[in-house]
């Protein structure tokens, strides 16, 4: 697998690595220390990935990802040194696909290259069937089975799936869900999703302490396992 | 000389005025024949009373009568009354006096009235117009205070109030120690000393003994200390008084609040000051570490062909920088608790956080037989999500570290009453007796190169939450217990 990752992060040495390590993966690379240079690059290179520093020095980058709105095809993966949960949440409600906390190794990072590519391409086939390891998703019939057995979902259950699915290996935040399946009115009432998911796992077969299909993301949401 | 003089000017007037209209109707009588003279003199009484009260009045019906008897009543230069009509004439002159008194007694007191009532809207309004313009309302107690003794009632008084129990005068004259004694026993017991303020009306309870008028009162936000003048409170001034501490309680009251808001203000801006430091720190420190372990990564890939033993010089260098990233990660933890940081509490499934640290952890716990034996249909309990999934993180690599490759870990969890009871088991040694208490302090461990920071953010954490954490030794190896609190009913049963 193989594409254009665009590297923003004002630290040299990072871009450096990134640009050699991603370079022996057969990946082409261009790194850039600003968001400004970030934006433009969008624009004129087209890369196929972009890996955002959010601690950017002048435009931040929540702004860039902000003003990406006409990024095209890229998938961006946010990189911050802050663990914290909020940051998290907010980037992923601003559009982007995944996030990685620094520091990280290079096997790391490449997996979640490789899942942002994986992801695009099954949009851009745009199947009407979903499948996730043993998780069927018929999205013209509305019909859902677990290794060949029909489960039979109520329709707030089917949408949490389906939205799920159709964003299989992203992280779908808490409040996205919430907007997406119950409305704006619901935004802030966590405790929906989680009992939503509570009965899907139970319909599915899905041990929540080993969850074969929903996977809780720590203080961010849940992720339908690709 | 001026003490009598100005109590004798309404009897001089009454007798010059009997005298002058004495000698006028002397005079014009030749001429005019008026019927009843004693009207003219009526008219003078009645101003008289209307002017100076009732005592001047009666002695000028008296001298009038006198000077009419004397002068115009046949026989003249005697007092000898000789029909029962010159009778009813003295009768009416007195009555005449008296009613015209009274009258002007009951307007004066009317009047004063309205002028009492005016004086005290006016203080009021002035005292709660200045409170108005600052919310510790000092300027409007120091106004009270000055108002107050300007009444003429009070010969001191003093506003109290109390921050951590400790007495001090917010506005009025100051307080020597006894007094200010007085004003926290006043405070402390509930009850007030030397007077009472009850349904607008100021009591002295207490004669007081000898050189001492002061009073402790019990008002809503604090104490007032006042002393009392010799003379006794006049109905008015005592009114206003009251009034006016019944108002300092309601301004003391809320002097309290407006500094506890600011008091709570200034505690969160502490707080938001420590997040911003840690989250700096925790900046300029893992942007190096992020450009070493991506070099490292990038030099540990067969594409970069290092040598066998270079690779493995890499890949050592690599694990140390990960284990000063963990470290790091553990101190910024244990500052942002011990900055007393405020864990985000919400709901959360029990086993969904188990499942989240068993997946992040895999690479970790590959190598054992790790076994999950939760309690069917456990309730939510009410934790911060990161926080309690550290804890576990914690336990668990604890675990990992202390058990033989291959041995088995254990993670349950049972509820009961209102708590969650979770454990991490392992099949490491037993814990030495004398150090079950110790391994949650601080820097305490046998790890090499452990932070001795995991157990105690363990602690701390739960500690956070209301709970219990625990170690003990099983036949089969050390257990880690903790409890954590279930969410509310009405929230777990939507």
């Amino acid at each position: 697998m193989s594409g254009r990752v665009l590297v923003v992060d004002d630290e040299p040495e990072i871009r450096r690595a990134l640009r050699t390590g991603l370079g022996y993966h057969d990946f082409e690379v261009r790194a850039v220390a600003t968001g400004e240079e970030g934006l433009a690059q969008v624009a004129a290179w087209r890369p196929d990935v972009v890996l955002l520093d959010l601690g950017l020095p002048g435009m931040d980058g929540f702004e860039v990802l902000g003003r990406m709105q006409e990024r095209g095809r890229a998938a961006v993966i946010v990189v911050s040194v802050m663990p914290g949960e909020r940051d998290k949440v907010r980037a992923l409600d601003a559009g982007a696909d995944d996030y990685l906390v620094k520091p990280f190794g290079m096997e790391e990072l490449l997996a979640r290259i490789r899942a942002v590519l994986r992801r695009q391409a099954a949009i851009v086939g745009g199947e009407p069937v979903i499948r996730a390891g043993g998780l069927e998703l018929d999205l013209a019939r509305r019909q859902v089975s677990v290794e060949g057995r029909p489960v039979s979902l109520s329709p707030t259950e089917y949408e949490v799936l389906r939205y799920l699915a159709l964003h299989a290996g992203k992280p779908v935040t808490h409040t996205t869900l919430l907007r997406q399946v119950w409305g704006e009115y619901a935004v802030g009432d966590r405790y929906n999703t989680r009992y939503v998911v509570a009965q899907l796992r139970r319909k599915l077969g899905d041990d929540p302490s080993h969850p074969r299909y929903i996977v809780s993301e720590p203080g961010v949401g849940y992720r339908l396992e690709a | 000389m001026r003490r009598w003089w100005p109590a004798a000017v309404p009897y001089l007037t009454a007798l010059a005025g009997v005298a002058l209209m004495t000698a006028a109707i002397g005079l014009v009588r030749p001429w005019l024949d008026i019927p009843n003279l004693t009207v003219c003199y009526l008219l003078f009484v009645l101003w008289l009373g209307a002017r100076w009260g009732w005592p001047p009045a009666v002695a000028a019906a008296v001298l009038a009568f006198g000077a009419y008897d004397w002068f115009f009543v046949q026989p003249y230069g005697t007092l000898y009354i000789s029909a029962p009509r010159e009778l009813l004439n003295l009768v009416v002159l007195l009555l005449a006096a008296v009613l015209g008194g009274r009258l002007v007694a009951s307007l004066a007191a009317e009047r004063a009235g309205a002028q009492a009532s005016a004086r005290e809207s006016g203080v009021l309004n002035e005292v709660a117009v200045a409170a108005l313009r600052d919310p510790e309302a000092a300027a409007a107690l120091r106004l009270l205070c000055e108002r107050a003794v300007a009444t003429g009632g009070l010969a001191a008084i003093s506003l109290v109030a109390f921050e951590g129990g400790e007495p001090q005068v917010v506005a009025g004259s100051a307080l020597r120690a006894p007094e200010l004694e007085r004003a926290r026993r006043s405070y402390e017991s509930g009850e007030d000393s030397g007077a009472s303020l009850h349904r607008g009306r100021l009591k002295v309870i207490r004669t007081f003994p000898a050189g001492s008028r002061v009073a402790a009162l019990l008002v809503a936000g604090g104490v007032a200390v006042i002393e009392f003048r010799d003379q006794p409170l006049d109905p008015d001034t005592e009114r206003l008084l009251a009034a006016l501490l019944g108002l300092a309680g309601l301004l003391l009251d809320r002097r309290r609040s407006a500094r506890e808001a600011e008091r709570l203000r200034s505690l969160e801006a502490s707080d938001r000051l420590k997040a911003a430091i840690l989250s700096s720190i925790s900046h300029e420190l893992k942007s190096p570490l992020t450009s070493l372990r991506a070099g490292l990564t990038t030099l540990l890939m067969p594409e970069a062909r290092l040598a066998p033993e270079q690779r493995e010089l890499a890949s050592g260098m690599d694990r140390q920088a990960e284990r000063l990233d963990r470290l790091l990660g553990d101190l910024l933890t244990m500052s942002k608790l011990e900055a007393g940081l405020p864990i985000e509490r919400s709901p959360q499934e029990f086993p969904e956080m188990v499942g989240a640290v068993l997946g992040a952890l895999r690479p970790t716990l590959a190598g054992f037989q790790v076994e999950v034996r939760l309690a069917p249909d456990l309730p939510p309990v009410l934790a911060g999500e990161l926080e309690v999934e550290r804890v576990l993180t914690n336990l668990l690599e604890n675990a990992a570290e202390w058990t033989q490759l291959g041995g088995g870990i254990l993670i349950g969890a049972s509820a009961a009453a209102d708590m969650l009871t979770a454990w991490v088991e392992n099949q490491g040694p037993p814990i030495p007796a004398s150090e079950l208490g110790e391994i949650f302090d601080k820097f305490f461990t046998h790890r090499e190169g452990g932070s001795g920071l995991g157990l105690a953010i363990c602690r701390r954490v739960i500690e956070a939450h209301g709970g219990e954490i625990r170690a003990e030794n099983l036949e089969r190896g050390p257990r880690f217990t903790f409890t954590l609190p279930l969410a509310p009913e009405q929230v777990a049963a939507r």
